[in-house]
């Protein structure tokens, strides 16, 4: 009995010895900490951006919401034409709470010393948190995401949608405060939670909401409820889809429905031109449809897990999406393919958005865009606006994207020619065959001296003709040449098959391989929303703080007595700063 | 209870209920969650079950650590209710006779308990064995020195570190055994030294607001040896500075993933909890692989979570989340409650660092797809 004793002790022993692993690591527990701190500012090649901490949004008691389980906080913003020249309006849910505010961003705002003293001459004006234009608190249900209607916005009346968390839809007018309609509110058309809801581009009435089930429903503002559960008829199907509309005598909501994948539809994205709809589902599949003909046009798969957020770049050529892979993943519209993936996120990614003020033109300077460009990054783009970008016509060579994630960290990507050279589509072919997308599997090259990015036998062949120097095992999948991109997909979805070296999911040596230009903790907790504004880069936390940072040279040098920590910029002490301890942000 | 256990199979209902499929909680013997837990998501992961059921052993009349689970999961599979209460006393009791750390009614630690019947049922599958060779040897009186196998062991720079190296490998080993490869560069020579060793799970440090990937490449983030822990490199034939970095060369069917969440204080001169909040998804392909490892890109998928709930490794609860016919069962000693796939959300662990007790994952078993 004793020598069993020692037999299994030993054994126990033996086995953790064999698998414990971090523990000697010294790399692994010192790293943890480095990043610890909070930064208030980052540079960049075009300058230093700066946290402008009086210009906080928040719940007015400044309180962090502290609830492990709560729904992301979202933030909607719209411009409008207000007399008193604060145009902008932010809308952002913390818990049960949705709150309506004057948004000031990085506005300088005089103080007259009558009021404040002569202290304080000339700094930024505090987000006055004491003032909400409007403040909703829900009961049995929670809000969980928002949109305003463009096209019908004004300084005296706006649309803002609110989905919630049992699956209701809200329209309300936020400055007026007439309007108040409600929709699924018998629960009757979904039951889950809304996870993306939007206003369709270019339409004053109709919506799109997309559930934790995997429906998306789009519904008339106009329309009613109507009695009972809706009835539906099928209109088209497809691999992992299919798309029903309303069936019923009488005019009445959800206009249509579309089921999408398994599991949740967790964002959704118009593109540019109006014209496609990408959805990011929890089942890990990029899927991008044409809206109108409601035919499925491209599907990416993860390289593992649910993918959470999508957005497109500028000019429609490019689709970003982050997931549960901790990665960020470019997929090419034009060569239905994955270009490259950035990896750097230390958990899972929760928001991603081009820049369209950073994205290059012919290598120097940014696109000049004007405040319509805002409104592209709420969703809508003024379609006359939106058609005249094609990627003939500008010349981008560089694209500038960032990301936001459940660790806590803010990443800006660059997207540069190195990347999208290879698979600049030749001639005026809009649509890359897929021969050519199969080709640009063999020219591949890794950027990055990342921990992933081993050399391996593709690098930089270059050669789009030459044969794929691939192993036999995987030979075959590589090679399938497929003719019609719509066969292809569907015979891709319909197997499944997303092993690794597929067109669907490339394996990581395949593809590029992106490094941040700029990885940051900004916050305590969970990154829940990013805003790429002209001015400014707008993000949000689980705990309720929305938090601006200026863009370089957006923030003007005050009076020499005024309190110049805070308008200081262009300095060129960052990288020392850096390592400043983090001051309390909350205060 | 029957109650509850009813009422488990109205939620699931009748038309979905998986055929030839039982949810049986198991009666708790005063702290022995620890062993519940594991037990409830070793029944879970296919592969292991179906061994486990199919288990002859040489020798009916000799009771083992390994006849008491098998009768065990015999006896929840042959059940004719669907869903129930069983009292797992002859593997217990057994258990508690085989090792002393468990002989008491203190909590244990899961991890420390899977670890120990995973190593025990190899141990006795491989005595087992060498128990039928030799008698095949005394029946052909082979000339053949057992000796010749274990000879060739350990004679290449590569060669393994298996522990069980001398052994043929048995099917736990066949399930749970995934291969680390621990790569060493010389800075000098551009030498590159490897050193094979297996694991049965994986035991991964925790770092707040991470995921479970994040974690993974902790382990393989590459070290450099300099100073007095300077690597004798074989090739110089001296001390000189080097790079390690640990790789997984061969993926595991199951991959049983530890995470370290009991950290020692040397201040406190006791163990704590780390409640950080840790990710893990449904779906799981590891980065750190070797460049010679085969089939690199295995996709996995999340089968069974054991939870540990409370503040510390001596106090708090075991629960299990288990993935069965594409639902969701949350297994707490002999309550089972069906669960929404969302709900993992609650066991990843929490973001406020102010807290110490948490529902929180701490053993995932991700299953090799296909």
């Amino acid at each position: 009995m004793a020598k069993t004793r020692v037999r299994t002790k030993s054994a126990i022993a033996r086995a953790n010895r064999s698998v414990c692993l971090g523990r000697e690591s010294k790399m692994a527990s010192g790293r943890g900490h480095v990043n610890q701190e909070i930064k208030q500012h980052f540079a960049t090649k075009e300058g230093c951006y700066r946290l402008l901490d009086l210009s906080v949004y928040s719940r007015p008691n400044k309180v962090p919401y502290n609830a492990q389980q709560c729904h992301p906080v979202r933030v909607s913003f719209v411009t409008v034409k207000d007399q008193g020249g604060c145009n902008d309006r932010i809308a952002f849910n913390v818990g049960r709470e949705l709150y309506f505010y004057i948004y000031k961003g990085v506005r300088k705002m005089l103080i007259t010393p009558s009021i404040v003293g002569p202290i304080c001459r000339e700094r930024y004006e505090a987000a006055d948190l004491t003032k909400p234009l409007d403040k909703r608190l829900y009961k049995g249900t929670i809000p969980t995401c928002h949109d305003f209607n463009l096209l019908t916005r004004s300084a005296e009346s706006l649309e803002l949608l609110i989905g919630f968390s049992a699956g209701q839809v809200q329209l309300l007018d936020p400055v007026k405060h007439e309007v108040n309609k409600l929709f699924n509110e018998e629960r009757l058309v979904d039951k889950t939670k809304v996870m993306c809801l939007k206003w369709i581009p270019g339409s004053e009435n109709l919506f799109l909401v997309a559930h934790e089930s995997g429906n998306m429903f789009v519904y008339n503002k106009e329309h009613p409820a109507g009695v009972g559960p809706p009835q539906y008829a099928l209109m088209k199907q497809g691999p992992g889809y299919s798309i029903h509309s309303g069936k019923s005598k009488t005019t009445r909501n959800p206009v249509c429905k579309w089921t999408i994948g398994e599991g949740s539809i967790n964002e959704f994205a118009f593109s540019p031109d109006c014209k496609h709809i990408a959805t990011a589902n929890q089942d890990g599949f990029l899927r991008i449809f044409d809206f109108d003909m409601q035919t499925l046009c491209g599907v990416m798969k993860s390289y593992f897990g649910g993918l959470k957020c999508v957005c497109w770049s500028p000019d429609g050529k490019y689709i970003v999406t982050g997931g549960e892979d901790d990665l960020v993943t470019v997929w090419s519209f034009f060569e239905r393919r994955v270009i490259a993936r950035g990896v750097g996120h230390q958990s899972w990614v929760q928001v991603v958005a081009f820049d369209p003020y950073t994205t290059s033109v012919s290598g120097r300077g940014g696109v000049d865009d004007s405040d319509e460009e805002e409104i592209e990054q709420n969703g809508v783009a003024p379609s006359q606006r939106a058609s005249s970008v094609t990627p003939e016509d500008k010349n981008v060579t560089s694209y500038r994207f960032g990301s936001v994630g459940q660790d806590t960290h803010f990443m800006l990507w660059d997207l540069g020619e190195d990347v999208l050279r290879p698979q600049r589509p030749r001639g005026r072919s809009v649509r890359a065959t897929i021969s050519l997308s199969n080709s640009h599997i063999t020219s591949t090259h890794s950027l990055s001296n990342g921990p992933i990015s081993h050399d391996t036998n593709h690098s930089g062949s270059g050669n789009a003709v030459a044969p794929c120097p691939v192993s036999s095992f995987d030979a075959p999948k590589n090679l399938t040449q497929v003719h019609s991109l719509t066969i292809s997909m569907e015979s891709l979805v319909s197997t499944g098959n997303v092993s690794p070296g597929t067109v669907l999911c490339p394996r990581m040596e395949d593809v590029c391989i992106l490094e941040p230009l700029v990885a940051k903790k900004v916050a305590n907790e969970r990154l829940t929303a990013l805003s790429f504004r002209e001015d400014c880069i707008v993000m949000a936390c689980h705990e309720g703080f929305i938090r601006t940072w200026a863009r370089p040279g957006k923030v003007v040098r005050c009076a020499p007595n005024g309190d110049s920590s805070l308008s200081e910029d262009d300095d060129t002490e960052d990288h020392n700063s850096d390592a400043l301890p983090a001051s309390p942000l909350s205060s | 209870m029957g109650a509850n256990a009813s009422q488990l199979e109205k939620e699931i209902g009748p038309h979905e209920f998986p055929q030839n499929e039982h949810y049986f909680g198991l009666v708790n013997f005063g702290n022995t969650c620890y062993c519940n837990s594991v037990l409830q998501a070793l029944f879970f992961c296919r592969p292991f079950r179906e061994r486990v059921l199919g288990y002859k052993p040489i020798s009916k009349r000799k009771e083992s650590l390994l006849t008491c689970l098998a009768d065990l999961f015999a006896n929840i599979a042959s059940q004719k209710k669907k869903v129930g209460v069983l009292a797992p006393k002859k593997f217990v009791a057994r258990l508690r006779k085989e090792n002393e750390l468990f002989d008491n009614y203190m909590q244990q630690d899961a991890h420390e308990f899977l670890n120990y019947l995973l190593n025990t049922i190899a141990d006795l599958l491989q005595g087992e064995r060498a128990k039928e060779k030799e008698k095949e040897k005394h029946s052909s009186t082979s000339s053949v020195s057992s000796k010749s196998s274990a000879s060739s062991v350990g004679t290449t720079n590569g060669g393994s570190s298996i522990p069980n190296g001398k052994m043929e490998p048995t099917w736990v080993h066949d399930i749970f055994e995934g291969i680390l490869t621990n790569e060493t560069r010389c800075l000098c020579c551009e030498t590159v030294s490897s050193k094979d060793e297996s694991f049965l799970d994986l035991s991964v440090d925790v770092e707040q607001n991470t995921s479970i990937t994040h974690c993974l490449r902790g382990f393989s983030s590459t070290e450099t040896l300099c100073s007095e822990h300077k690597y004798f490199c074989e090739t110089c034939c001296s001390k000189q500075e080097a790079q390690k970095r640990m790789r997984v060369k061969k993926l595991p069917k199951i991959l049983a993933l530890h995470l370290k969440r009991f950290k020692y204080m040397e201040q406190l001169q006791r163990y704590t909890k780390l409640s950080y909040r840790v990710v893990f998804p449904f779906e799981l392909r590891l980065f750190n692989t070797s460049d010679d490892a085969i089939n690199h890109g295995k996709l996995y998928d999340l089968v069974a979570v054991v939870i540990h709930c409370g503040s510390g490794p001596n106090r708090g609860h075991y629960i299990t989340i288990v993935k069965s016919h594409g639902l969701w069962l949350l297994f707490d000693d002999d309550i089972v409650e069906k669960i929404e796939a969302q709900a993992i959300e609650e066991f990843y662990g929490l973001t406020s660092e102010i807290q110490k007790a948490s529902e929180s994952g701490y053993i995932l078993f991700y299953e090799a797809r296909g």
